[in-house]
């Protein structure tokens, strides 16, 4: 008996959030239908343009419905959108890689000698690439490790010298460089402390001083092999100044990316669904 | 007694924000961006350095040259990268350059075919042009391989895309005349919501010794600093502000130039936002020190 007492609010509290859905969705369907007329278009396209269209804005009106709180139509927009997107990306995997790579130069070949090119040429790629699917399969799952080997090792083979130049060598370069760069023409002949002596000899080698000391600062603080007391402490410390300047920089950038999200569908519902002209 | 009635609103209107804070956040910046959208602001701002060298390389190219741009996003980036691109496209067109297309993300073919046509039919409108897809510019679409393709690219293009997105040969095609590998072209351009522009660096830019230029997602901009300074990369735009930046340089408003006041607008809304919490954050202290 008291639990039919404590469920007989959150029932009523559930009828109440229904019948506001209900009416929410009527209110969005009436509106749809006076801004976008999807029955009174001249032609069949425009017509499945106007109901995408509302279809666009309704998706986009009940993903946002989740910052009320999560509901059941915000699951039903969720493993749409994952399905639309699986069902998207596999065909044009089949008309971009699978058809014009595979099925056409093997099974559509125009002539003998073209087809024992592709053979030749397809056999052992389309080969490892059915053994990667074999990870699907228990029993043959082993076959896929040859293929993740080839992998690997093509990868570690092309990527270690090209990533070790541009992702090592030149940021190195680059970290150390403007310290022993001779003062650019504006600064030639320059008096020390003059405008131009700031600007082109002070300035540059403060900022390339400022990034050594960060680099080194940052990469102390995350070599653990040598505790961080003394000198080392205030060097970590430093470190940590530094990641924290880093993530703000990163927060703030982040922030401002989710922003221009929401303004993107914004526009979108202002500009195509309720076709207000924007100022 | 006069202070009072205000007193008592201004805890009630506390109690209502501490109690449903998020909400009310959500609330203030829904509202915030559609007033700013709506209502008539117009906000001057100059393009950053990044992106001015991004504009002045495409600037300084000469007509029928060659620029790759690989769009690497799909639809929940287009918010930021679209228009970028569509600005970057009509700066081609207008200069008479040949801007390549590709992409390495298969889900945002149907935008990036959008894109060009769309920048097209504005070049052809807004430049009086007359712009024809395998001449003026060519839409290769995607082809699987990612590191492997940008290889194959720096050998021969043709071997790596043989027809492009509409099905014509690459054989022949007026477009890519004078272009046999990456090393042709003037400059690579990626627009990308993930990390292919380190990928377009070590595997392409750095390897033909290219001029590479970027556009990303606000999220990626802090990572691309590292490669300015190690001039591995000439400039990038970042977010809706970047693609607004070339718009005002190119002085073709788009998407980018019209997000602006709503973008600004819930910057100051966030920064008054975190005052306030602040302010009550320090406010609570004292005053409970005080109780106490």
């Amino acid at each position: 008996m008291p639990d039919d007492l404590q469920l007989q609010p959150r029932r009523k509290g559930q009828a109440i959030e229904m019948g506001v859905l209900a009416l929410l969705i009527v209110v969005f369907l009436a509106v749809s239908m006076v801004f976008q007329k999807p029955f009174s278009q001249h032609s069949f396209g425009d017509t499945m343009k106007a109901v995408g269209t509302i279809m666009a804005a309704g998706i986009t009106l009940i993903m946002y419905s989740f910052l009320y709180r999560d509901n059941p139509l915000f699951k039903i927009a969720e493993n749409l959108y994952v399905g639309i997107a699986l069902g998207y990306s596999t065909i044009f995997a089949w008309r971009q890689a699978l058809k014009p790579e595979v099925y056409q130069p093997i099974f559509a070949a125009p002539t003998s000698d073209a087809l024992l090119t592709a053979l030749m040429h397809r056999t052992v790629p389309i080969l490892l690439g059915l053994m990667l699917v074999m990870r699907l399969s228990r029993k043959h799952g082993w076959l896929s490790r040859y293929a993740y080997a080839v992998i690997i090792g093509w990868g570690a083979g092309i990527a270690i010298p090209l990533i070790t130049h541009s992702y090592i060598l030149k940021q190195l370069h680059a970290a150390v460089a403007p310290l022993q760069a001779a003062p650019g023409p504006q600064a030639a002949g320059a008096e020390v402390l003059s405008q131009a002596w700031l600007l082109h000899v002070a300035a540059p080698i403060f900022g390339a001083a400022v990034l050594v000391l960060g680099t080194v600062a940052v990469l102390f603080y995350f070599f653990f092999s040598v505790e961080h007391k003394g000198v080392g402490g205030a060097v970590s410390k430093v470190g940590i100044w530094f990641l924290m300047v880093s993530f703000g920089a990163s927060f703030g950038y982040t922030v401002m990316g989710r922003l221009s999200l929401l303004i993107g569908r914004v526009q979108f519902l202002l500009d195509e669904w309720l076709k207000i002209p924007s100022q | 007694m006069a202070l009072r009635i205000p007193i008592a609103i201004s805890k009630g209107i506390i109690r209502f924000l501490t109690k449903h804070p998020r909400q009310v956040i959500y609330v203030l910046i829904g509202v915030t961006v559609i007033a700013s959208y709506m209502v008539n602001i117009s906000l001057s701002f100059e393009p950053s350095p990044l992106a001015q060298k991004v504009y002045d390389k495409v600037d300084s190219l000469k007509p029928g040259d060659h620029v790759l741009l690989s769009f690497d996003y799909d639809p929940s980036s287009e918010a930021e990268l679209q228009p970028m691109a569509l600005a970057m496209l009509r700066h081609c067109f207008k200069k008479g350059v040949i801007p390549v297309v590709m992409t390495h993300w298969i889900s945002g073919l149907d935008l990036h075919k959008m894109a060009c046509q769309e920048a097209a039919a504005d070049a052809n409108s807004h430049y009086n042009k007359k712009i024809v897809s395998g001449r003026d510019y060519v839409f290769l679409g995607n082809r699987p391989g990612w590191q492997q393709l940008i290889l194959q690219m720096n050998e021969n293009i043709r071997a790596a895309f043989d027809k492009d997105f509409f099905d014509q040969p690459t054989e022949g095609m007026k477009a890519l005349e004078g272009v046999t590998s990456l090393k042709d072209f003037e400059l690579i351009v990626n627009l990308a919501a993930g990390a292919t522009v380190e990928m377009w660096i070590a595997y392409g830019s750095d390897k033909v010794d290219v001029p590479f230029a970027a556009g990303t997602t606000a999220v990626s901009a802090p990572d691309l600093y590292p490669w300015i300074q190690s001039r591995q990369l000439i400039g990038f735009l970042g977010g809706l502000r970047g693609a607004a930046d070339y718009e005002v340089m190119l002085k073709y408003p788009g998407r980018g130039i019209r997000g602006m006041p709503a973008q600004s607008a819930t910057h100051v809304l966030i920064v008054l936002l975190i005052l306030g919490a602040n302010v009550h954050m320090f406010a609570g202290r004292f005053f409970g020190k005080k109780k106490e």
